[in-house]
């Protein structure tokens, strides 16, 4: 996990001030020359504070409005006054597109690519061991300390293993090192570049990147228009949304928050994992290992993004189940079919599967918790001040512990248990790097018989990178949550039972 | 005793409220006779963002409150 996750800089400040400022906009149905005054009102002092200049400063928050909106990036050569791009971009289809997760390229610093190093730490010792481990003979003792031939060195760590004044270091572009499908490069300006082939949009480079110059889009401004418009917009809100909000905000109070927001209605995301926990216990029961050897779970996007374009040999071993996601939006659709559904999550790839074509229909919105936060700071909505009517009872003690890690699996695992006796093993992958790997294992038939759940970021969707809390927090409030759910099992979910008698 | 009050509304959490709200909790794992922490809803300082997050320690009023800034006003009243 990055370093940098749950740890409030000035980056993290800034982003939320521009999705505070885009909400405000959108609200008061703003002029399009009104959006040319963000960067003076987030960066309003008379000189640089961050960057070499303040009017580099100004550009690179004039970027973040620009992806804020859903617009794609754009270089520097075809730079044009921000206002008139968004009046443009409001007339078309104003709808966000690939390619979601985007380096602002200008606020890249450029930082080394992997590198071991030798600090001052370096004594020049009479035992130089690290010399005598290099396997490509890399290392030379020079005057005054060792120093490591960058063409011959491989990076594999045996010189800073061995040195007794941790003197060797390995720098990494911290961009590159949070991605676990190396899917960060390098343009002709040495600036970090996304493979788009390989970027699964998990969004952790977001919030790793200590220049702050990697950003989303968002739909901030669409979902808000909506509003305004008088549509008939509903919310999900994934499992993992309690304490997000602060300790003195209840569950209910943000349901009762985002009424007054304007949502007709507030359903947990977790009645979809109900769903969904009980689809995949029943595709395991029927299909391991008679067609195909072993299920991998469906609700991370990203996940089953590594397998798209990473491991595509084992892609049909991942469950075809609807995501909770995907089952908590139609539930509300089937009633209201006028209605628009805004998803709302720790999840940054959940934008990209709502731009699909199979949920399109179902989703209309994709926002992050921490957009959520600075819309209601926008809408001048007090959260501690709510007043909370109704309980909600939506969904299972397992649906709703779907957002930790290993919950996903163990819903499903308890469903096999009390439905079909069977008790299947189990493997957990736990962020980026351990989903590819674990399904190149799959691939090598390591894993037959297994229930797999990827998830891509640490901890679950806890992790995610549209938290606002640090990821063990969060947790803690997912587990007690889940355990004030009226019903232990996913079967025992009566808004569920109420479905299927439909049927 | 040192007692600290700090906004959880919803200003002060979009801008960082939360984050010193943990280390505060971490500390007072450290000093737990010494240091009373209250969660308060809106102090209604916060018209202006600028001024968010809002603590207090003590009768020390910190508009704009960084980590840095709150447990080092902790720590010196708890030394």
């Amino acid at each position: 996990m990055s370093k940098l996750k749950g740890i409030y800089t000035d980056i993290v400040k800034i982003r939320r001030m521009v999705f505070a400022e885009l909400a405000r906009l959108a609200l008061k149905d703003a002029e399009c020359e009104e959006f040319d005054k963000i960067p003076y009102r987030i960066i309003d002092t008379e000189e640089a504070t961050y960057r070499s200049s303040i009017f580099k400063e100004r550009a690179i928050v004039a970027a973040r409005v620009r992806m804020g909106l859903g617009m794609d990036y754009e270089t520097n050569q075809e730079h044009k006054l921000l206002s008139e791009g968004i009046r443009d971009f409001l007339k078309n289809d104003n709808q966000l597109k690939e390619p979601l997760v985007n380096v602002i390229r200008f606020a890249c610093e450029k930082c080394p690519t992997n590198a071991h190093f030798v600090t001052n730490n370096c004594r020049k010792c009479l035992a130089h061991p690290c010399s005598i481990v290099c396997p490509v003979d890399a290392i030379t003792i020079e005057e005054h300390a060792a120093v490591i031939d960058q063409e011959k060195c491989i990076n594999c760590g045996k010189c800073k293993e061995a040195c007794p004044y941790e003197a060797i270091v390995n720098y990494e572009r911290p961009c590159a090192a949070a991605c676990g499908v190396d899917a960060i490069e390098s343009d002709d300006y040495d600036r970090a570049k996304i493979n788009q082939d390989k970027c699964v949009s998990c969004g952790q480079c977001i919030i790793a990147c200590p220049f702050g110059a990697i950003a989303d889009k968002s739909m901030i401004f669409q979902l808000l228009k909506s509003i305004k418009r008088g549509e008939d917009v509903r919310a999900i809100i994934a499992p993992s949304f309690v304490g997000q909000f602060g300790p003195l905000v209840s569950a209910e109070k943000i349901v009762a928050a985002l009424k007054e927001l304007g949502m007709k209605e507030v359903r947990e995301v977790s009645l979809g994992a109900d769903f969904a926990s009980l689809h995949e216990a029943e595709l395991f029961a029927e299909d391991i290992p008679e067609k195909q050897p072993y299920l991998g779970t469906s609700c991370c996007p990203s996940w089953t993004y590594v397998a798209d374009k990473h491991v595509p040999e084992v892609k049909d071993n991942i469950s075809e189940s609807s995501s909770p996601m995907i089952f908590a939006a139609q539930s509300v659709k089937e009633n209201n079919e006028d209605s628009k559904v805004v998803f709302i999550g720790p999840c940054v790839s959940k934008k990209l599967e709502a731009l699909s074509d199979k949920v399109k229909e179902e989703v209309d919105f994709v926002i992050t918790f921490e957009e959520l936060a600075a819309i209601f700071v926008a809408a001048d909505i007090e959260l501690t001040k709510v007043d909370a009517e109704e309980e909600i009872r939506d969904a299972s003690y397992y649906g709703r512990a779907y957002a930790n890690a290993g919950g996903v699996a163990e819903a499903i695992r308890q469903n096999l248990k009390e439905k079909y006796n069977i008790n299947p093993p189990i493997t957990k992958a736990d962020g980026l790097a351990d989903c590819k790997k674990t399904l190149i294992k799959a691939k090598a038939g390591v894993l037959d018989g297994h229930l797999i759940e990827g998830m891509a970021c640490e901890g679950g969707c806890v992790g995610g990178p549209g938290t606002l809390l640090a990821t063990k927090r969060g947790a803690k409030y997912v587990d007690k949550f889940a355990g004030e759910s009226p019903y232990k099992f996913a079967f025992e979910n009566e808004k569920l039972n109420k479905k299927e008698k439909k049927e | 005793m040192v007692k600290v009050e700090i906004c959880v509304g919803s200003h002060c959490s979009l801008v960082g409220a939360l984050n010193i709200l943990e280390t505060l909790e971490e500390l007072q794992e450290e000093y737990p006779d010494q240091l009373k922490i209250e969660r308060v809803e809106c102090m209604d300082r916060c018209g202006d963002i600028k001024n968010a997050p809002v603590v207090k320690v003590d009768d020390d009023l910190i508009t704009s409150a960084q980590t840095q800034m709150v447990i080092s006003k902790v720590m010196e009243r708890i030394k």
